[in-house]
């Protein structure tokens, strides 16, 4: 049995206080780097250690790190994404409202290991509870002197501020967060400069997810190489596996990373409903490819998905049975992207809104000949041309769909109705 | 530097430089559509992308810099299907309403579907539609939302070039619109950029709706009237009829930007208040008679007062040559050095002469500004130079300069400062000397007197020592105050010490009249002939004398405060104005009108009706800006062509040929008379024009220059410090929608002027229990004027501004020669009286279009 | 503590102050219920920073109304996870129940029917958010019995309201 790192306290019915935190061990990895480490090295434990972005693209977070600047005339700042929008994601709300110490301690010792003295932790407005916890939280760390001014006696000042979002996926995305934060319409910037040079006020800045974050205090206190001893040496930690649709038993998992999709579906989420057959996964979020279900045997870590074509993004597994359309659904995410696009690009503007009339027609059985190599087309089109990741992931979606199940679509196309209907 | 491919063509760019700049200089047409020459790349619109070896995905040439040995490819096939991907994509909600489109033949969305368009696409569902009708933003300017591809250039051009931020981005996605506050843009500047830089039909001018096809169009490359900073413009007109101004990206100082007086403010070439025909007055009134007639008239009253004095008063709004020979004929003919260029004030030449001989800097303004230090030294360069104050701007943000201000009245610019230094209306001369004190060694200070210093000027000082370079532009409104010559003496005294403190130092003044620069080169001035030359100077006297043909008189001349007093002594015979209108704009009406209506002889040259013509014994019709061509010499020192763009209206003669007319009715002629002769001559005879030739004029104009003489002498003592006023006074100057003449006579500015406004402090307007746009008397030892109150959150305690040119508003009639800043109170105006009868009722105007059809 | 007081001390976590205009457009939402103009020229007022600025940042985010909504708004998520588990046939029930369209508020003010993107509550789905608090696990039954309830609750505070603007009794 794989023993709960992260969702320890998870279950505990006061989970979010401190007293509870600090009795499983809580805030010793903070005492520990202040005592025992310059930030330098725990830049280079988390280094060792592999970890790897939880937000989505899977970057190595002791690399990002150490490109922030030695020495800048400029503050440094250390952003948390807690805007966790991605469609079939919830693991990050479920740390903050249940454990949300591990995140206030993950934040100083970050912090502590790039000089930074202030963190915003941005959350989606909607996270009301979150939201409230967090605050609770961060204001008894304060009191017990885990942050503010001389934490714990050392010369390390540091404070955390919750920025509330409003509404906006696009805020995700790390650069469109810092416009957001700036007081600005969130839309993403060009890059270089990255952010660890010049991010938020021009300002050195480290940006990290929740999940990521949760995981430092366990690799100080445990060792980099206990972490990369769980699942793929390139890939590797515990982590927290969303699962959701339809399946018997949804909920957030603890595994190991490259677990195979079949195991985490079928065993520990119990497998689909009674009477159905699974038909498809969503791996990672709407913004990753869907795989038929021949293809669940994949391990569910960042390279082994991306070789098969899709990738593990936040690890939001949706599964999907064979009562569904697959037109449906496409359309369904297509009309997310479409939403939620920042307006910034042609491409992801203007194209998807093109794809939706093409698609959402299909779906009501008024698709026409030469409307799939309309999509075909448009997806030629967006994908690799936008400006940010978002318009990317909605093109390679489709395509999956498309390629995957297209003999659904033809069927809408040549019957002019939801064969499911 | 770093080598680049791009289709096989090698080439070698600075570090930094991004591909799309490295193909146009090779001559490889890339296209764009958020790409802003003068702004960081945005890498929206993604019609640039090109393919760089080893690398998968395309990338925005735009916003990527060229490594070495980059290898780039813009003409591949799939280059090809992504722009035509992209243009499909924009063309798939675009309305494409070309026929009724204002853009049609000119809009940058139609030329690149021409060249990398799709052939045909198969775009079939119901198109976006945002509104069935355009949106009136404001007066001028008026939105269609469905033909915006969201390049975002208005929006960056507002808020980054203007610094206006009155455009915005509502809404996201594929609702994203571009829009003002709650839909409006009532209050900002109307410059029009937004219209400008709008490649498609989105963002229109509500004045030139409808109303012609680009291809129906005559256009001339001419330069705006409206101030001293020079804009490059082009007129559309059909049929000798003005149409519209628009800019070009590559010319002129402005670089495609203009205020809201170069774009919007020409339609007062139209104006109704034209002088037809000559008129001479007869039994006290002024009736309209033929050239002859008053031909005959002028010879027998010239010869009348033939005896006494002889004075002259030209605009500084009139091209080179006709100033040039204007002074030729009042020294040649009239043998007077009774001249002046301003009705405003007067320049004490003792302190601008060698101030402007030492430091002046004819150089282009993006590179005098392009300094460590560059201090801005009085007015309000906002309202009075929009285009150099975006260019200050850039040079803030962008290029590291440090903005220093000193100013009493602020302006928007202060936000983009290092340093704003408010000190009291007048009180600038005091200020710079204890600059010059704090920057002067102590032993030197013996020299120039005892200052006392301040925060303010203390901070300026460190400042201006840490700058290895520092330019210096000065506000010409500073010549209005009695303490001019100690402010000039300031500045002088200011640049040499940072002179001997081995800075580079710049100087260039701030006028507000298109060809003030020019005016005073051309010696419309008393006391120096064409050059900037004194009079006094026996060599440059004879040398002119003789390739003029004639005796220049040695004595200095009046300027217009003497001038007037000689009027009013009963001792002027001939006073000739030319262009200029003196009644409303001289610092005391009470005092000018009686000068005016004493003189001998009064000649009003001018195109249109003033208020000083209906005071005149002859009014003679001239052509108009527009009219006849010439050249202006901007605040630069660069000289450009304006050109004619339809003949004179009415009987108007050309200036020259007016010139012509008076000079044979005294039997002389002035030779050369002709515009291109003229110009050839005065680059012959004014050293700084010299070398200058007419096809040298190319579409940027060229730099006149002068060779600088070392400054000599001691310093300037420090002046008294100014006394202090513990009550209101009053400071008037050009407002961003009205300066003067020209501006009062567009209908366009004068709707988007609005009524007339007294500015005042927050504290003030609390001590007088009064709130924005309460009705407000404004009372001086001399008058009294009513308007409405605008609160200045930044303005000092203690100033009141009142801008001029509202005609009707009477504004100099409160003001007594010599006492400026002018001391006022300021009270509620009574509930019910017939205030109002002063204000112009100018607010609201209709013009061109209805508004029917058009929400606002 | 004032809209003003509360947008200063929200302003103070940052260093320019225009960062703080999302906070202070929770803030003045919470407040008045909606964003109309004059608001968010107060905002822009207590910040110092652009009105467009302001106006950019209210229409830009979902959460943030110009126009005016019910007193509880009901928004329904209708993405992938939450349409798999039946949200379709869960907002017909609500459009019926309610007699209004998704986008539209009930008459008596009441109840304004939305749907949203993904809440980021999954393993609940499907789910609904009610002002601050997530409904999981939905079915006809439990909207029912959370309509009634929100029923109850507000015209207990329709009375409050009544009872605090009319004029005290004899
Ligand atoms: C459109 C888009 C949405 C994103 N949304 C999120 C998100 O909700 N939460 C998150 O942590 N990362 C999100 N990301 C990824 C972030 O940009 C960024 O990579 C991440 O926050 C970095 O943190 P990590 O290295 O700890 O993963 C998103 C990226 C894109 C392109
Ligand atoms: S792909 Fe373009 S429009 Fe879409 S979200 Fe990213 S930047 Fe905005
Ligand atoms: S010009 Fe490069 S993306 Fe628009």
């Amino acid at each position: 049995m794989f023993e709960a790192v992260l969702l320890k306290n998870i279950d505990l019915p006061d989970g979010h206080l401190l007293a509870t935190y600090e009795a499983g061990g809580g805030y010793q990895a903070l005492a520990k780097v202040l005592r025992e480490h310059t930030p330098d090295e725990v830049v280079e434990l988390v280094k060792q250690s592999n970890l790897r972005g939880r937000g989505g693209a899977g970057f190595p977070t002791g690399m990002k790190w150490g490109f922030v600047p030695k020495h800048a005339d400029k503050p440094k700042y250390l952003c948390c994404n807690a805007d966790e929008g991605e469609p079939g994601t919830f693991k990050d709300r479920i740390i903050m409202e249940r454990d949300p110490h591990q995140l206030v301690e993950g934040l100083a010792v970050s912090a502590y290991a790039i000089g930074a003295e202030t963190a915003y932790v941005y959350v989606r407005g909607e996270y009301v509870k979150a939201i409230r916890r967090l605050e609770r939280a961060i204001a008894e760390a304060r009191g017990k002197g885990y942050l503010g001014a001389g934490v714990l006696g050392s010369d390390f000042n540091f404070t955390i501020h919750i920025h509330c979002g409003a509404g906006a996926y696009i805020c995700g995305e790390e650069t469109a967060m810092l416009e957001s934060l700036e007081g600005r319409r969130a839309q993403p910037r060009l890059k270089p400069p990255f952010p660890a040079v010049a991010g938020l006020y021009a300002s050195p800045t480290v940006i990290n997810n929740v999940e990521t974050l949760a995981c430092v205090p366990h690799i100080v206190m445990r060792g980099p190489h206990w972490f990369r001893s769980i699942g793929p040496d390139k890939s590797p930690g515990p982590k927290l596996y969303c699962i959701s649709g339809q399946v018997k038993k949804p909920g957030l998992y603890e595994l190991p990373m490259g677990i195979p999709l079949r195991e985490l579906v079928e065993d520990h989420a119990g497998g689909p409903l009674p009477g159905r057959r699974i038909k498809a996964v969503i791996p990672g979020g709407v913004s990753a490819p869907v795989i038929p279900r021949d293809g669940l045997d994949v391990g569910m870590d960042f390279d082994s998905l991306a070789a098969a074509g899709s990738m593990l993004g936040s690890a939001g597994v949706i599964v999907l049975d064979d009562s569904t359309c697959m037109v449906k659904v496409a359309t369904r995410i297509i009309e997310f992207f479409h939403h939620e696009s920042c307006g910034k690009c042609t491409p992801c503007r203007e194209g998807l809104n093109w794809v939706v009339k093409v698609l959402r027609r299909i779906e009501a059985g008024e698709g026409a000949p030469g409307d799939l190599e309309q999509l075909d087309k448009l997806c030629k089109g967006i994908f690799g041309n936008t400006f940010c990741a978002l318009g990317d992931g909605a093109a390679m979606g489709l395509r999956a769909a498309l390629a995957h199940f297209r003999d659904e679509f033809v069927a809408h196309v040549e019957e002019r109705r939801c064969p499911f209907h | 530097m770093v080598g680049i491919t791009i289709d096989g063509q090698r080439l070698d760019v600075e570090p930094g430089s991004t591909i799309l700049q490295a193909a146009q200089r090779l001559g490889i047409d890339i296209p764009t559509f958020c790409y802003l020459k003068r702004l960081p790349p945005l890498a929206s619109c993604r019609m640039c992308l090109v393919e760089i070896e080893g690398l998968r995905r395309l990338q925005p040439s735009c916003a990527t810099a060229v490594t070495d040995g980059m290898v780039v490819r813009t003409n591949t096939p799939l280059i090809d299907e992504t722009r035509s991907s992209m243009l499909d994509m924009l063309l798939a909600n675009h309305p494409l309403d070309c026929p009724i489109c204002d853009k049609g033949g000119e809009c940058e969305l139609q030329d690149m579907v021409v060249a990398y368009g799709p052939r045909r696409s198969e775009f079939r569902d119901p198109k976006r539609v945002f509104h069935s009708r355009d949106i009136r933003l404001s007066p001028v300017i008026i939105m269609n939302v469905n033909r915006c591809i969201q390049c975002q250039r208005c929006v960056r051009m507002c808020e980054e070039v203007v610094g206006a931020v009155a455009l915005g981005t509502v809404e996201k996605g594929m609702d994203t619109a571009v829009t003002g506050f709650e839909g409006s843009l009532a209050s900002c500047d109307q410059c029009g950029n937004c219209v400008e830089v709008c490649p498609v039909g989105a963002l229109m001018s509500f004045p030139y709706r409808y109303k012609a096809r680009p291809w129906d169009l005559a256009e001339t490359d001419t330069v705006c009237p409206h101030c001293g900073t020079g804009c490059q413009l082009t007129v559309g007109a059909r049929k000798g009829e003005f149409m519209r101004v628009r800019s070009k990206e590559e010319h002129g100082v402005n670089r495609e930007t203009l205020c809201v007086r170069g774009r919007f403010g020409l339609d007062f070439v139209e104006s109704r208040d034209r002088i037809k025909r000559p008129m001479v007055r007869r039994d006290g009134a002024l009736v309209p008679v033929s050239w002859e007639e008053a031909g005959d008239y002028l010879r027998r009253s010239l010869a009348a007062v033939e005896n006494r004095a002889a004075g002259g008063l030209a605009s500084a709004r009139l091209p080179n040559e006709v100033l040039y020979q204007f002074q030729k004929l009042m020294r040649t003919v009239f043998r007077t050095n009774n001249l002046d260029c301003s009705s405003r004030w007067s320049a004490p030449f003792d302190a601008v002469g060698p101030l402007l001989a030492s430091f002046y800097t004819r150089a282009p303004l993006q590179e005098v500004i392009d300094r460590d230090c560059v201090l801005v030294i009085g007015g309000n360069v906002t309202e009075e130079n929009p285009v150099t104050e975006y260019l200050l701007r850039d040079a803030a943000r962008r290029r590291q300069a440090g903005l220093l201000m000193l100013s009493a009245r602020p302006s928007r610019l202060d936000a983009d400062a290092r340093l704003v230094v408010r000190v009291p209306p007048g009180g600038e001369a005091a200020s710079l000397a204890a600059v010059v004190a704090g920057l002067l060694p102590s032993e030197a200070l013996a020299d120039i007197g005892e200052t006392t210093g301040g925060e303010g000027p203390d901070r300026l000082v460190a400042a201006l020592k840490e700058g290895r370079s520092v330019t210096l532009l000065v506000s010409v409104g500073l010549l209005r105050s009695p303490e001019a010559r100690a402010t000039m003496q300031q500045v002088n005294n200011l640049l040499r010490v940072l002179q001997l403190l081995g800075k580079e130092v710049a100087l260039q003044f701030l006028f507000d009249r298109a060809n003030q620069l020019g005016a005073w080169d051309m010696g419309v001035l008393p006391a120096a002939l064409p050059g900037l030359r004194p009079v006094a100077d026996e060599a440059t006297r004879s040398a002119l004398g003789r390739s003029w043909n004639a005796e220049i008189p040695s004595e200095t001349g009046s300027d217009i405060d003497a001038m007037l007093d000689l009027c009013v002594d009963d001792r002027m015979g001939l006073l000739y104005i030319a262009g200029t209108d003196p009644l409303v704009a001289y610092p005391d009406r009470n005092f000018a009108k009686r000068a005016l209506g004493a003189a001998g002889l009064l000649i009003v040259q001018d195109t249109f009706l003033t208020d000083t013509a209906g005071l005149a014994d002859v009014v003679l019709p001239a052509a108009g800006y527009g009219e006849e061509a010439g050249t202006f010499t901007n605040n630069e020192g660069r000289v450009q062509k304006v050109r004619k763009f339809r003949e004179p209206a009415f009987e108007a003669r050309g200036n020259l040929e007016i010139f012509d007319f008076i000079a044979a009715l005294r039997h002389q002629t002035l030779l050369p008379s002709s515009q291109a002769e003229i110009f050839e001559e005065l680059t012959r005879l004014v050293p700084a024009y010299q070398g200058l030739t007419d096809d040298g004029l190319g579409s940027d104009g060229a730099f006149t220059t002068a060779i600088p003489t070392p400054p000599t002498g001691v310093f300037f003592a420090a002046p008294r410090p100014p006394s202090v006023h513990d009550g209101l006074v009053l400071v008037t100057g050009d407002g961003l929608f009205h300066n003067g003449y020209y501006s009062e006579r567009s209908e366009i500015l004068n709707t988007v002027a609005g009524d007339p406004y007294v500015e005042l402090s927050t504290p003030d307007a609390a001590r007088l229990d009064l709130s924005d746009g309460d009705l407000v008397v404004v009372r001086s030892a001399r008058g009294e004027l009513t308007a409405k109150l605008k609160i200045n959150r930044s303005f000092p305690r203690g100033l009141v501004f009142v801008p001029e040119n509202y005609r009707a508003l009477h504004l100099n009639g409160l003001m007594r020669w010599g006492e400026y800043p002018c001391p006022v109170e300021v009270q509620r105006a009574p509930a019910i009286s017939e205030i109002g009868s002063h204000a112009p009722a100018v607010g609201g105007k209709n013009f061109g279009q209805g508004m029917a059809g058009d929400s606002l | 503590m004032s809209m003003r007081e509360k947008i200063r001390q929200a302003a103070a976590r940052y260093p320019d102050q225009r960062s703080a205009i999302m906070p202070a457009l929770l803030i003045a939402q919470q407040e008045h219920g909606h964003l109309p103009g004059p608001i968010l020229e107060e905002v822009a007022d207590i910040l110092g920073v652009e009105r467009i600025w302001v106006y950019e940042l209210a229409t830009f985010y979902t959460l943030f109304h110009t126009e005016p909504i019910g007193r509880f708004h009901l928004q329904l998520c209708d993405n992938v996870s939450c349409m798999l588990c039946g949200s379709e046939a869960l907002l017909k029930h609500l459009e019926r129940a309610l007699a209004i369209k998704t986008g539209e508020t009930t008459p008596d003010l009441l109840f304004t029917l939305s749907t949203v993107e993904c809440l980021g509550a999954c393993e609940m789905a499907p789910v609904m958010q009610v002002a601050d608090d997530y409904h999981g696990n939905l079915d006809i039954a439990r909207i029912d019995a959370l309509l009634a309830r929100l029923r109850a609750e507000g015209a207990q505070a329709m009375s409050a309201d009544v009872a605090a603007a009319a004029p005290p009794g004899e």
